[in-house]
């Protein structure tokens, strides 16, 4: 879950309330879902929170919501913007896979050093989020003055920049944290940022650039110019997104808005101009303006609110937790006539990203009401309980199992190749019990969770393995999952629970098997015959297939002392498996 | 009067005027003396003996003590030295006398503390001088460690502490016990005392035959240890998983069962996950390395990818996030059992979804997250749901409390929580029984619009989900779950364990 580092002063600055302590805040910080997880080195509270209220990664916004909570404000807010001036041009040169972008122009920020960070901690955070780790989104934020807007056209005499492709290797700029000039494939080969980002346009036969009238200032997602950073100083800035999808950067440039809004700044509209319509979003068109500060309405009716919350609410009330909660809500008509008359038209900010359902808005309703206000009920709900027959069948084998001595294991369903099959001697598909064709796992954690398991034997010799210091007998038995490929099966792959045990003791012989697994036949009136077979996990001659009610379903003999020894064993072994299902 | 063999032998071995101590009468009878004490109390109780009782202190020479048996105590060989060098007349450098008298490392502490003890002569500034009166040929101690090592015995306690103190003798004191008859037993013996036989084990003839009536059973040591047993018993977490489906059978569940390997579509989509979700990433899930899929029902599948892209109900968005059936269809080990809870909404598992409905399950879901001693790559989730009409987030709050307080885990908390799936959604906190530390123990909530229409569900679900491992060890204190599940498992730990029930 994300974790967001809020500077208590700031918090107090922001929201207008000096007298809070940091005690205090943090209590009203965890009734947001802002769970205190600690302090930094200069005493910055590290909040964690679900990933839900991405416009609350910032100080800015987590003052914003504190402000709702307390009263201060109400209702929904929308920052006016000035018309635009600036115009980001995109070009057909754009690389397929990085089509959109979107940005906006804030001017007269007040920043510090302190704002900078926050800035840069939300430019991070959101990067990590909703970016998608800059794949699906990424914002450059640059210093509007060292910019040289290019003449749009002729008849337009406004400020430009292209969004456009650019041969990897045809143009050079200084990129930050450098002091040269490098080429586009230079940052990705020598720059350490470049380096990490250098998958996501590695497929790209043009590389994503942005261009001012002086040239290139900025390489998205990977990295920004040099000669455009923003400092503490700086007053007016330039924002630009790109990305996969324009929805998502434009809410992303909304939140960002908000952000330097609280900052001080006035919001500025540049128009987005796609070249080639039909790379544009069908959705908005080739010719858009940003910042998108739309208001959503969505419409809930006031039976719903009720029955999710459990209480009764009178419309006031409800009209003012929307209220407390950022949202505006009134009485609209109930069309549908569902709803006895009463439907809110909820307006719905543009920088939250969350609300995709009108179910949403109860959950906001419910967090400004205090959940915690709500009383538990047990439901008036009758139904009939019940255990499946699969799993009635293996407790009754269990018990069967653990009545005639046997310790009950529990071991994992992933397993490596080589202790499923090399240290028992046999091969996938030499069509022994055991040797099922493996489902493989495509990428593991580790060298010795490769596979599912093709039988239970392989795990209980690991046991006795790692037991050798423990008391003797050891007679283990487990029930669980083995799995084979299987193009029969829906999935593939064939699922199917096994039963394992094994007799470790000075004088175990085949014999102690056969009657243990008489006795478990026994138990479910199945019929069980012991034919001799070969099997490489076993001594020849002393190893029989075990045959249920006249199908194969299993083996059973004295395990083979090379296994044995493969496995530190220094005792005899008997053992049998077989299916569980045979015992239906 | 009848009496068993060994209470006769040690009647015919005792004396009426005389008391024999036990250890006599062990020797006498051919009895080991613990069976000889045991008959004389049970004589003692006919009152045919008294057994009187004292306390002996025995001494026994240490190591050290028959070290100098040979060598001589270390301040003697150090006043022969001494006497030898002159000292007597002239006192002589101690450094001179300890080479001479070939002591070594503590022995020379040794000697010089008790040389002055006893008056052997004195020492200052590091020179030695010896008392030309000194006898060592009589040294008490010497000649007491002489007496002890013959097995004579040495009378003067103090002289017995004395070399206690040195840590030459360790004295130990034991209970001697003496029986005398008294006049009952003599009149007993002159009317003439039979042997009872006694048996050692009661066999089938001895039943049939009736001679079971004669015979007198010897006794055993019953409070003796027996050899151990390692029973059979059912693994603990299975026990724990046991337990929990009992209290979810008891509140009207149904249990559910499906396939460990599954589509990514039941998985993750029909939860409303979106395709780029980073918890759908090669990072977090086990892909496997198998084909697609074969068979899904397509009108969901279609109902799925139109919540995905659009949402659901005329105000309902969608997520701004790629989808494709090929994904949906790719087979991975399942992460949570959720996806069982979408194959009997959506009714492909031939589930009955009229409302109400109740559902768990308690089954294996895998992780690739990190391998530590509280995080394993597969564990136990318990899963369960309610389908009914109209059910409200205190409905949730009051089934969570119930199942919870079956486990003594009272004051649960509800944080609103965000899942993908759910809305509302709360984390569940719970207090420790016994630490009293507040801890996760489950994510809950109701399940959203964008799950519920495409598997045609018109009433509510709420639904929550729990790892089992947690359970087990709130309730067992366990610190490392690999001691428990999987085959690094230690049989001690497993069959030490206390069963909690």
């Amino acid at each position: 879950m994300p974790v967001v580092d809020v500077d208590p002063d700031e918090l107090r600055d922001l929201t207008g309330h000096d007298e809070k302590s940091d005690e205090e805040l943090k209590e009203d910080l965890f009734n947001l879902g802002l769970e205190y997880e600690g302090e930094t080195d200069d005493g910055e509270l590290q909040l964690e929170f679900a990933p839900d209220r991405l416009d609350r990664l910032s100080v800015e916004g987590v003052a914003r919501s504190l402000r709702y909570q307390y009263g201060d404000d109400r209702g929904i807010y929308v920052p006016d913007t000035n018309d635009a001036d600036w115009t980001f041009h995109v070009d057909e040169t754009v690389p397929e896979g990085r089509p959109y972008v979107t940005g906006a122009i804030v001017r007269d920020v007040n920043l510090s050093e302190d704002a900078l960070d926050s800035l840069i901690q939300l430019q991070e955070k959101l990067h990590a989020t909703m970016g998608r780790k800059r794949a699906k989104a990424a914002i450059g934020i640059h210093d509007l003055t060292m910019l040289k807007g290019q003449p749009y056209d002729e008849e337009t005499d406004g400020p430009s920049i292209t969004y456009r492709g650019v041969d990897p290797e045809g143009v050079s700029f200084v990129p930050l944290d450098a002091d040269a000039e490098m080429t586009p494939a230079e940052v990705l080969e020598q720059h350490a940022t470049g380096e990490k980002y250098a998958d996501l346009v590695a497929d790209f036969d043009r590389y994503p650039a942005i261009y001012d009238e002086l040239g290139l200032f900025s390489f998205p997602p990977v990295i920004n110019g040099r000669r455009t950073e923003v400092e503490a100083e700086s007053r007016d800035l330039l924002i630009e997104l790109t990305g996969t999808d324009q929805w998502t950067i434009d809410h992303i440039c909304n939140i960002i808005c908000y952000a330097l809004s609280a900052r001080g700044g006035t919001i500025e509209d540049v128009d987005i101009e796609y070249a080639d319509a039909a790379a544009a979003d069908d959705e908005y068109g080739a010719n858009l303006v940003r910042p998108d500060f739309s208001v959503r309405t969505k419409s809930l009716g006031h039976d719903r609110i009720e029955t999710v919350l459990g209480v009764d609410l009178d419309q006031n009330t409800v009209i003012d937790l929307f209220e407390r909660s950022g949202l505006s809500a009134s009485v609209g008509d109930d069309e549908a006539g569902d709803n006895d008359g009463v439907v809110y038209e909820v307006e719905i900010p543009p920088y939250r990203v969350d609300v995709l359902h009108p179910m949403d808005l109860v959950d906001d309703l419910g967090r400004a009401y205090g959940f915690n206000e709500l009383e538990p009920r047990y439901p008036d709900v009758g139904t009939v309980g019940g255990r499946h027959e699969r799993t009635r069948l293996e407790d009754a084998a269990r018990a069967s199992l653990v009545g005639l001595g046997f310790e009950d294991l529990l071991n994992f369903h992933m397993i490596s190749a080589e202790a499923n099959y090399d240290r028992l001697g046999i091969e996938p598909g030499s069509g022994v019990v055991g040797a099922g064709e493996p489902v493989e796992i495509t990428g593991p954690y580790s060298e010795d969770y490769t596979q599912l398991r093709s039988w239970v034997l392989p795990s209980l010799l690991m046991v006795l393995e790692n037991n050798t210091h423990r008391a003797y007998p050891q007679e283990l038995a487990e029930i669980g999952l083995a799995a084979a490929v299987d193009e029969i099966e829906n999935t593939n792959v064939a699922e199917w629970r096994s039963i394992g045990a094994v007799i470790a003791r000075h004088d175990a012989t085949y014999e102690d098997a056969k009657a243990r697994l008489a006795a478990l036949c026994d138990d479910f009136d199945a019929t069980l015959e012991t034919p001799p077979t070969e099997h490489p996990s076993f001594i020849s001659g002393r190893v029989a297939d075990v045959v249920v009610d006249g199908e194969t379903v299993g083996v059973i003999g004295e395990v083979h002392p090379q296994v044995l020894v493969d496995h530190d064993l220094e005792l005899p072994v008997a053992a049998f498996e077989l299916r569980l299902d045979a015992l239906r | 009067m009848r009496l068993p063999e060994s209470q006769l032998a040690v009647v015919e071995a005792a004396s009426a005027t005389d008391p024999t101590a036990v250890d006599r009468l062990a020797d006498e009878t051919d009895l080991d003396p613990a069976a000889v004490t045991r008959a004389a109390f049970d004589l003692r109780e006919e009152d045919l003996v008294t057994v009187d009782e004292r306390i002996e202190t025995d001494a026994e020479l240490t190591d050290e003590a028959r070290d100098y048996l040979d060598d001589g105590l270390p301040e003697v060989r150090l006043y022969r030295a001494a006497i030898e060098a002159g000292a007597d007349d002239e006192p002589v450098s101690m450094g001179q006398l300890i080479g001479a008298s070939d002591l070594g490392g503590p022995q020379v502490d040794i000697a010089l503390s008790n040389f002055a003890r006893k008056g052997y002569g004195s020492i200052d500034s590091g020179e030695v001088a010896a008392d030309p009166d000194a006898d060592p040929d009589s040294d008490p101690e010497a000649a007491a460690i002489e007496a002890l090592s013959a097995g004579e015995s040495v009378d003067d306690t103090d002289l017995l502490d004395q070399l206690e103190r040195r840590e030459l003798v360790e004295q130990s004191e034991r209970t001697v016990r003496e029986v005398t008859l008294t006049d009952k037993a003599v009149t007993a013996l002159m009317e003439g005392i039979e042997a009872a036989e006694t048996v050692d084990r009661l066999t089938p003839e001895m039943l049939t035959s009736g001679e079971w009536a004669e015979v007198e059973f010897a006794e055993y040591n019953v409070e003796a240890d027996a050899p151990a047993v390692e029973g059979g018993r059912k693994h603990i977490l299975r026990q724990t998983a046991d337990r929990v489906k009992d209290v979810l059978v008891g509140m009207g569940f149904q249990e559910m069962e499906g396939p460990h390997a599954d589509a990514d579509f039941w998985i993750n989509d029909c939860l409303f996950m979106p395709q780029d979700h980073p918890a759908r990433t090669h990072w977090d899930r086990f892909a496997l390395d198998v084909p697609g899929i074969q068979e899904l029902p397509d009108q969901l599948v279609d109902r799925v990818e139109s919540a995905h892209r659009e949402g659901v109900g005329e105000d309902g968005e969608g997520y701004h996030s790629p989808w494709s059936r090929d994904f949906a269809e790719a087979v991975a080990l399942r992460g949570h059992t959720t996806s069982l809870s979408m194959r009997y909404l959506s009714g492909f598992a031939g589930a009955n979804v009229e409302p109400p409905q109740r559902y768990f399950s308690v089954e294996k879901v895998y992780r690739n997250d990190t391998l530590d001693p509280t995080h394993l790559l597969e564990f136990f989730q318990i899963e369960g749901w309610v389908l009914a009409e109209d059910l409200s987030v205190r409905d949730l709050m009051g089934t969570f409390e119930e199942f919870y307080k079956q486990f003594g885990i009272e004051d649960i908390q509800f944080k609103p929580h965000y899942n993908p799936y759910t809305e509302p959604s709360f984390e569940l906190f719970g207090t420790h029984p016994t630490t009293g530390e507040l801890v996760e123990i489950g994510n809950s909530g109701m399940f959203r619009p964008e799950v519920l229409e495409p598997l045609g569900i018109e009433a509510d679900v709420m639904a929550w989900g729990l790892a089992l491992e947690r359970l087990l060890m709130l309730m067992y204190g366990f610190e490392d779950i690999r001691d428990v599940h999987g085959t690094l498992c230690d049989l001690e730990l497993l069959r030490e364990t206390e069963v909690v029930y």
